[in-house]
């Protein structure tokens, strides 16, 4: 809320100076420094990015074990930081703690890298940061505060998940995977939806409920991708040729999973919003396991794709969420541009296929533009 | 949660990323030490990876052993007085090998997979890594990495060195490259152009 309104306000009649005054003070009592928060962010995100970068030039002219000690002496301290000081220091500036506790998890993730270089191990990704999620997660579900946190948990999760099933099932691994191997790939890279109900059960009890709303939000955006991806993937025929994509079985389970996340959701936080977001997870596990079935038949695969955006339109409506709405109409009126030129392929080297196509986007984005203006709901929180 | 569970959980989460980091610290460095080591003939290639920065793959040039074709071996028992390797033997099944002194075997779960004992790598830093690649490209000398290997067949690359071709090698690969250049006999029949 901007005191600009309240100040509008105030001259329009509506409210007395005291009422402006309250509200003020109210609002600078209350308000959440989201630019604040943001650079604290993107700065502990440029760090963490730094000390990739700056391990992995691998500098040799110093002794493996005096760079491994000196890596692991930073990761006590921060560490001993956080221990000693943590309650302190998120009184006064939470956003301080948050990029504390990436930078941490960071210097860890990197740890494995130097211990690699030092001593020649080389296993594949997922491995390390699979060890990595076991001895960090605690500490990133304990303390964390936002979105970089959040991220760092969900990002190294699906990171993780999908390089154990491609370094598995692809080259180097198993050269003809089985029935029961890619079941175990679709239930193992469906997992970190699984965070979606942990967070949602969270959410309303916890002394930070911004950082398990946004784990909530990024599973929940993960299931969305994935379930989207499925769409794409049987709209180009890329289903039951070989490795990951051979079975629909593995698709089923992933569905599967993504179903008992979405009714965890749901039951874990009563309430429109918590509903709508179980129906959106399970929605997207229904999709991507339906794909399958679709594959290679344009206008089914195309049709699937905006039935779950659809739905995620649909739920945003009902829950009040401006922005997914608006999103979802956007990205339906895409892949209806999209399908379009997959339709009408031959006919676009002559110029009256160019021409159909043009009038069709024009059609299209104008539609888009009048649904999202007519049904969007209000915005509660207007931009200042 | 009661104050006194949850300071105690807060305590383990901070204690387990050390306790996990040191300990495997403690277990490479173990691991790294324990060995035999010999010195196994390589060509080389140098690609990069996200985590662990700049390294030289390569793959095995192991004397005695035609280029891997279709399956290769899983293990290969390696002859002569450490670190000089005479000649190895090659199992494709390593459970069928004969009893040996000094094995390797492909590890599956490693980066490379069954071609665990066709292709390695070796961490190196930015400058050396480049200087390598240049080094692996002149083709009058050959890049020869030191491997630590223990009696359970795991093995580690540790270093690499390049020393010049010795005179054999040196008409081997003046053979092979004369070959090419050769000019291709004339056709038995002129066609004219239409």
């Amino acid at each position: 809320m901007s005191a600009r309104k309240i100040a509008t306000w105030h001259e329009a009649g509506l409210i007395d100076a005291a009422t402006r005054d309250r509200l003020l003070a109210y609002e600078t009592a209350h308000a959440r420094p989201l630019a604040l928060w943001a650079v604290f962010g993107i700065g502990a995100l440029a760090i963490g990015l730094g000390l990739v970068s700056v391990i992995a030039a691998n500098w040799e002219d110093i002794p493996g074990q005096l760079r491994l000690g000196v890596h692991l002496g930073l990761i006590a301290a921060a560490l001993a930081a956080l221990l000693l000081r943590e309650g302190r220091l998120a009184e006064t500036s939470p956003w301080a703690v948050e990029a504390l506790v990436f930078v941490t998890a960071v210097l860890g993730l990197t740890f494995f890298g130097h211990l690699g270089q030092v001593y020649q191990t080389s296993s594949p990704l997922w491995q390390p940061l699979a060890v990595w999620l076991a001895l960090f997660a605690p500490l990133l579900l304990l303390s964390g505060r936002s979105w970089p946190a959040a991220l760092a948990l969900i990002g190294g999760a699906v990171w993780c998940a999908w390089d154990y099933a491609s370094s598995t099932t692809g080259y180097g691994g198993m050269r003809d995977p089985s029935l029961g191997w890619l079941v175990w790939i679709g239930f193992v890279t469906a997992l970190p939806v699984m965070f979606a109900p942990l967070a949602a059960g969270l959410r309303g009890r916890s002394t930070r409920p911004d950082f398990w709303r946004r784990l909530e939000q990024l599973a929940l955006a993960y299931a969305v991708a994935g379930a989207s991806l499925a769409c794409a993937l049987a709209s180009a025929g890329g289903f039951g040729n070989s490795g990951m994509t051979k079975e629909w079985a593995s698709l089923a389970t992933s569905g599967a999973v993504a179903l008992i996340a979405g009714l965890g959701v749901v039951l874990a936080r009563p309430g429109t919003s918590g509903r709508m977001a179980g129906a959106i997870i399970a929605g997207a596990g229904l999709a991507g396991a339906l794909a399958y079935g679709v594959n290679d038949v344009v206008v089914a695969a195309a049709a699937l794709f905006m039935a779950l955006w659809v739905g995620i339109a649909a739920a945003a409506l009902v829950a009040q969420w401006r922005g997914v709405f608006q999103l979802a109409v956007g990205v339906i009126a895409l892949r209806l541009i999209v399908l379009s030129f997959e339709l009408a392929g031959d006919l676009l080297t002559s110029g009256a296929g160019l021409i159909a196509a043009g009038l069709m986007i024009l059609g299209v984005a104008w539609i888009a533009v009048r649904v999202s203006k007519r049904f969007a709901p209000r915005d509660e929180e207007p931009e200042a | 949660m009661s104050r006194g569970l949850q300071s105690i959980g807060r305590l383990a989460a901070v204690l387990l990323p050390l306790a996990g980091l040191g300990g495997l610290w403690v277990m490479s460095d173990r691991t790294y030490q324990q060995g035999t080591e010999w010195e196994v003939p390589i060509d080389g290639f140098d690609p990069r990876d996200f985590l662990r920065g700049h390294y030289v793959e390569f793959t095995y040039d192991w004397p005695g052993v035609e280029e891997f074709r279709d399956a290769p071996p899983q293990m290969l028992c390696l002859e002569g007085t450490a670190p000089q390797l005479a000649r190895v033997t090659a199992f494709v099944d390593a459970a069928a090998a004969e009893p040996c002194a000094h094995p390797v075997r492909a590890d599956a779960s490693g980066v490379y997979g069954w071609e665990g004992l066709a292709r390695g790598r070796l961490y190196l830093d930015q400058d050396r890594a480049m200087a390598m690649q240049q080094e692996l490209q002149d083709a009058d000398q050959r890049g020869i990495v030191t491997i630590r290997q223990r009696e359970d067949g795991s093995f580690t690359a540790i270093a690499i060195r390049f020393r010049p071709l010795t005179p054999d090698e040196r008409a081997i690969r003046d053979a092979q490259n004369a070959e090419p250049l050769r000019p291709p006999p004339a056709p038995p029949i002129m066609v004219a152009p239409r």
